[in-house]
């Protein structure tokens, strides 16, 4: 079974990997120090054979006798080969003194020949002292020639690339030398009818061979541990990044989300993904906090109109009471559920905001008379107030929701007229700036304390907190920062204790 | 008993300060933080009802300014329920908390625990002789028999009472007694005690010339 751990996975393979890189090296290695160490053997056998086989036969017709040929190798011997010995017969025949010296007789490991007729009987011509008495029998019987060997292929040098035809059988495919236990042994067969066989002991070749094969695994072994055990080095470094990114983050999920990965080598593709991951949390930390936030102050709002419900209706019944008292119970009851409704409502409408769920509509409009018909909407709010309003606008087309965007003026408007002082002033302005169209509505009241002025667009957010009344939900300047951004404009406020209020609307022109 | 209710709740004000009235107690209300601490610091009351959150000065401030002068027994009254809020509110002097919403029952039994609990009383039973007052039940009996009283009358009992052995002076009785809105109808109280004169024995209220009424 394969572990599932990635570590282990990693180190199998390239376990596995640095084992088949090994033993093909090994195995190659040894192969080719096989091969250059038999075919220096070969060489030598087909020499000797070569010069064994030519001792053979006569010379070619025409050329000196005493000519040496082009290797160097003194003309053989005349062979008298109409009176070689019978299948019985003794051995007398003698190699010459140079090509006797090739082979040392005294040596068991040296080189040794065989020399036997082609004709029926296949009678042993000679033999070296020092070759074994089973030699040559590997090869295939040689089959037998008739007496008449002249009428046999013309007589050839027996060497080179022409030691294939020397044989009579396949021409162009060259003797091959045998193994045979532990010697090496090459067969030719002359055009004249010997087959000459050449043989070597290969025994202190072969025990070097599996002298360089033993070193060569031992070596193999001890690279494969090093390898292993460095790769098992750096498969570990490589992934305690994973193993510490792991732990954080099972601590996050166990919900202490301000932990954070240490992301010291920020360089490393691991180190990219701790900061993308620290990013996360940060992220996620932030909308939890604003999450829990925000649902403690919506329980927290709606608990005073609770309150209101449950002490109103308990002290109503706790004895009888006349038409009258109920009536004004109940009345309180109601405001105390509307005042629910909007809040509820405005919760919903910020959710809506937050998702990105809010459907607005994306139309030219006259910015202008949007306002024109808000300023006309809160007069009634004013006049009771005593606050007078100045609106001075400019005709301005923008593109969106008009119904919003009227929202966010009424409650800009009415803020300035219920923080304004009594006979006070409400001043509208909306003009075109920098390709922008700019809305300012200011008044003449007590402005906003600098210490809450960055505040007043938070969610329950009140700057003033005797507002805490039923109109007044905290939600109201969210809500308007809300639908301008959405319109991709930027609201802002600005403000001097006793000097007024002043909130500015930006919003792009319509294209 | 007099009761101060400090809440910027318009409904929640009328209707905690008619539902304690039914319980007999004189109430006094203020809908804001700068008027709730003038009036706890020129009066004695019981106890006082504080809202936290308050338009002008908030209830931490009201509660941090009255504890240098006055030992007023105060139940805050808060819609922020978080235990670190309460123990701000318990750190900086208040006697007891009630989260809104809250149960009038709840709240009753609050205020009459922190009020015993500033008469070091245990228990709301007072045993004077014959008659025991229970401050739970609003009930007074006279050898085991449970006495009519009207709520003016048990509340005069319960005072005297509670400063068992202490002279109260008719200042005293005025202020804890009646609210704000009566306490200039000076024979109102010789009326009362003429009653419960009449209806647990002569000698129940000894009347001290000069310095006013004490129960033995």
């Amino acid at each position: 079974m394969i572990p599932k751990s990635i570590k282990w996975r990693l180190q199998l393979w390239y376990g596995l990997i640095l084992v088949a890189v090994l033993v093909g090296f090994g195995v190659t290695a040894y192969q080719l120090e096989r091969n250059r160490v038999f075919r220096r053997v070969d060489d030598d056998l087909h020499r000797r054979a070569n010069a064994v086989a030519q001792s053979l036969h006569r010379p070619p017709r025409g050329r000196p006798p005493d000519a040496p040929d082009q290797r160097g190798f003194p003309p053989p011997e005349p062979f008298d080969r109409e009176n070689a010995p019978g299948p019985d017969g003794p051995p007398t025949f003698n190699l010459a003194p140079p090509i006797a010296a090739l082979f040392d007789t005294n040596d068991a490991s040296g080189f040794y020949f065989l020399i036997r007729s082609l004709r029926p009987g296949h009678a042993e011509i000679a033999r070296s002292a020092n070759a074994p008495k089973d030699a040559g029998t590997q090869f295939p019987e040689p089959p037998a020639r008739p007496q008449d060997a002249e009428t046999g292929p013309p007589p050839g040098d027996i060497s080179g690339d022409d030691r294939g035809s020397a044989r009579g059988e396949i021409p162009g495919e060259p003797p091959q030398p045998v193994m045979r236990g532990s010697c090496r042994e090459l067969m030719l067969l002359t055009p004249l009818g010997e087959s000459v066989l050449v043989g070597k002991n290969v025994s202190p070749e072969l025990t070097e061979l599996r002298r360089s094969a033993l070193n060569l695994s031992a070596i193999g072994g001890v690279i494969l541990f090093i390898g292993l055990a460095g790769g098992r080095v750096l498969v570990g470094r490589a992934l305690r990044p994973i193993s510490d990114i792991s732990h954080t983050a099972a601590k996050i999920a166990a919900g202490d989300l301000s932990q954070r990965i240490n992301s010291a080598g920020t360089g490393s593709e691991l180190g990219q993904l701790a900061a993308v991951l620290n990013a996360t949390f940060a992220r996620l930390e932030t909308a939890f906090a604003q999450q829990k936030q925000f649902a403690s102050d919506a329980a927290h709002e709606l608990r005073t109109p609770v309150s209101v419900i449950l002490t109103q209706t308990q002290t109503a019944l706790t004895r009888e009471r006349d038409a009258a008292s109920y009536r004004q119970t109940v009345e309180a009851c109601q405001r105390a559920a509307q005042r629910m409704r909007k809040l509820i409502e405005s919760l919903l409408e910020l959710a809506r905001f937050d998702a990105g769920q809010e459907a607005l509509k994306r139309l030219d409009f006259d910015l202008s008379a949007t306002v024109a018909d808000c300023v006309e909407l809160v007069q009634p709010l004013a006049e009771e107030r005593r606050v007078k309003i100045s609106a001075e606008l400019k005709p301005l087309r923008i593109t969106g929701d008009s119904e919003r965007l009227a929202q966010v003026v009424t409650n800009l408007l009415t803020n300035a007229i219920q923080f304004n002082r009594p006979d006070g002033e409400a001043r509208v302005k909306l003009e075109a700036r920098e390709g922008l169209a700019v809305l300012e509505i200011s008044d003449t009241g007590q402005g906003i304390a600098p210490d809450d002025l960055p505040h007043v667009f938070e969610r329950f957010y009140r700057a003033d907190k005797s507002r805490t009344g039923a109109g007044n939900s905290g939600l109201g300047l969210a809500i308007c920062k809300a639908i301008v951004e959405a319109h991709s404009g930027v609201i802002e406020v600005s403000s001097g204790e006793k000097a007024g209020t002043t909130f500015t609307v930006r919003l792009p022109l319509a294209i | 008993m007099r009761i101060l209710i400090v809440e910027d709740e318009p409904d929640l004000l009328a209707s905690l300060a008619q539902a304690l009235r039914e319980e007999g107690y004189a109430v006094d209300t203020a809908d804001n933080g700068d008027d709730g601490l003038f009036n706890a610091e020129g009066t004695d009351y019981d106890a006082i009802v504080l809202d936290v959150m308050l338009p002008g000065m908030d209830g931490w401030e009201i509660l941090r300014r009255l504890r240098k002068s006055k030992k007023t027994p105060i139940l805050m009254l808060t819609a922020r329920d978080q235990t670190r809020d309460r123990v701000r509110g318990l750190d900086t002097g208040a006697d007891d908390y009630v989260v809104k919403p809250f149960d009038l029952e709840e709240v009753f039994a609050r205020l009459r625990a922190i009020i015993r609990r500033s008469h070091d009383k245990t228990t709301n039973l007072v045993e004077i002789g014959d008659v025991t007052v229970d401050t739970a039940a609003r009930v007074v009996s006279l050898k085991r028999h449970p006495v009519e009283l009207t709520a003016r009358e048990y509340t005069l009992v319960e005072f005297l009472a509670l400063h068992r052995g202490e002279v109260v002076t008719r200042t005293q009785l005025y202020e804890h007694l009646f609210d704000e809105n009566e306490s200039s109808l000076s024979n109102l109280l010789d009326v009362h005690v003429s009653n419960v004169r009449k209806k647990l024995g002569a000698e129940f209220i000894v009347t001290r010339r000069g310095h006013g009424y004490c129960i033995e």
